[in-house]
């Protein structure tokens, strides 16, 4: 089992390595960052939020929908390990949630009720720059060991200096800015998946994976092919089509 | 707690308890007043399709020059909305500033010496802009212009109910702090329904945004409550309900 670790964490490090080398689109990058750490490391889930520029989180990326919630829950309520990773820039870790109840008397219960037993936080940082959190969720009691520790935060490192294209950016204003791009690339990325889902009466999971394919048969950014479909420069239907025909001709 | 953290909160906390969306925009304008070193404040609403005008204010003479960009058809606000950025006039009487002849005059006759427009945008269309005017000209503060940049987030709620006219305002739903309302709408499921509203209906992003909060509060549920029920297609998008015009009589046709 270790062998095969070993060799899906180097190939998360290459594929990372890679899309920072090829040009690559950051949502993308973040959704596979999440699924990376459910994979590779000791928890269940992963969830990443990432600050605008007044210092406001907003969920980037999950890989459950369980975890999303959670994300969302610790904004809407404002507690929770990953805001106070964010604000102390430094990491939380939580081995039991049931002793946690007086330090988030809302979050420790309803992380419970889903579930989870555990929870790790990891900030987001580039130089003295927090960007964000990475939650990771676990269903049994404990706390992480240190080589997954070091690992989520060598996978959080490498998400975060991707997040910042110009690793020159010493100016707060251009980091802010980049995020921003990224936070309203997701925002669009959601909207163009909606639009599929209605006209091709898919499920959002399938609507992702028709875009994204529409994206890399062209050679196109994921972010560029979702803008494209919600200023309506690119028919949905020709998205759809696309699908339909890769489909077929793999039957 | 941090100064800005107190006037985030005060921001929000200044529209809870109105009871209109015109009120609210009233109140945010005031608040701007009290806490940002600034002499007047007005919310305007610039959306192609939708009706365009001046909605709140901190008095009348705030809404009378903001209105004054409508009549004449240029400034700092209409500026803002067009490049989505903030538009910031430290000193109208500058010779140089010869962007709105017409605008710029009668606002210096009124006393005010400084205009800032700030975009009021919702995901990712611009909606409207808040303007904040000085009597004395120069530079806002970092606080204020920190302050001012949290108030414009905070007036996309009520311009986006007066985008949907005549959907009641809801007062169990507005009675929320602000902050969660704008989180209500800054979701996943949100941005889905809407892209899928926007694939059924044939609208923009915004418009689809403004027909799933006004379906929101004419069944009583949060916004998020309602995106999920679009996402999971336990809410059709086929019926007339959708089909018609916020707040005007089901036309019934597309």
């Amino acid at each position: 089992m270790t062998g095969t670790r070993e060799a899906e964490v180097a190939r998360s490090f290459v594929t990372l390595a890679s899309s920072l080398a090829n040009g690559y689109d950051v949502v993308e990058l973040l959704d596979e960052l999440t699924t990376d750490c459910a994979r590779l490391l000791d928890v269940a889930s992963a969830g990443l939020l990432l600050a605008d520029a007044r210092g406001v989180l907003h969920i980037m990326a999950a890989s459950s929908e369980q975890t999303r919630q959670l994300e969302v829950f610790q904004l809407q309520r404002d507690e929770g390990p990953c805001l106070e990773c964010y604000r102390d820039g430094t990491a939380v870790s939580v081995a039991n949630l049931d002793e946690a109840t007086d330090r988030w008397p809302q979050f420790a219960p309803a992380a419970r009720s889903m579930g989870f037993a555990s929870v790790h936080a990891l900030p987001m940082r580039l130089r003295d720059n927090v960007l964000g959190a990475l939650g990771l969720f676990g269903t049994e009691v404990g706390a992480l060991n240190d080589d997954d520790l070091a690992l989520g935060q060598a996978l959080a490192d490498v998400a975060s200096v991707a997040l910042v294209q110009d690793k020159a950016a010493a100016d707060k204003a251009i980091v802010n800015e980049q995020l921003q791009t990224a936070l309203t690339s997701r925002v669009t990325l959601e909207q163009a998946k909606g639009v599929l889902a209605q006209l091709g009466a898919l499920e959002m999971t399938q609507a992702f994976t028709v875009l994204r394919n529409y994206a890399r048969d062209h050679n196109l950014r994921l972010t560029e092919v979702a803008q494209a479909v919600v200023a309506r420069s690119l028919p949905a239907q020709q998205v759809l089509d696309h699908a339909r025909s890769r489909g077929s001709s793999r039957a | 707690m941090s100064g800005l953290d107190q006037l985030r909160r005060d921001l929000g906390a200044a529209m809870s308890g109105a009871d209109s969306a015109l009120a609210a925009a009233d109140r945010l304008c005031q608040a701007c007043v009290e806490l940002l070193e600034v002499d007047g404040a007005a919310v305007s609403l610039v959306h192609a399709g939708s009706s365009q005008g001046t909605f709140g204010s901190s008095g009348e003479l705030s809404r009378r020059l903001d209105a004054l960009q409508f009549t004449f058809g240029e400034g700092p606000c209409l500026d803002s909305v067009r490049d989505r950025t903030p538009v910031l006039v430290a000193d109208l009487a500058d010779p140089t500033e010869q962007r709105w002849p017409a605008f710029r005059g009668a606002v210096l006759e009124s006393g005010i010496n400084a205009v800032f427009a700030l975009p009021v945008a919702i995901e990712t269309s611009p909606i409207g802009a808040l303007d904040l005017f000085c009597n004395r000209s120069g530079a806002l503060t970092a606080q204020s212009m920190s302050g001012g940049l949290l108030a414009a987030e905070l007036a996309a709620l009520p311009l986006l109910d007066l985008m949907a006219a005549g959907v009641a305002w809801d007062s169990a739903g507005q009675s929320d702090h602000g902050w969660q309302q704008l989180a209500s709408l800054a979701r996943v499921e949100v941005y889905q329904a809407t892209g899928m509203i926007m694939a059924a209906l044939d609208i923009s992003p915004t418009d689809a945004l403004v027909r799933l909060r006004a379906h929101a509060f004419a069944y009583g549920m949060t916004a998020s409550e309602a995106a999920w029920a679009v996402v999971e297609r336990r809410l059709s998008l086929d019926s007339d309900d959708w089909r018609s015009e916020p707040g005007q009589p089901s036309a019934g046709s597309r």
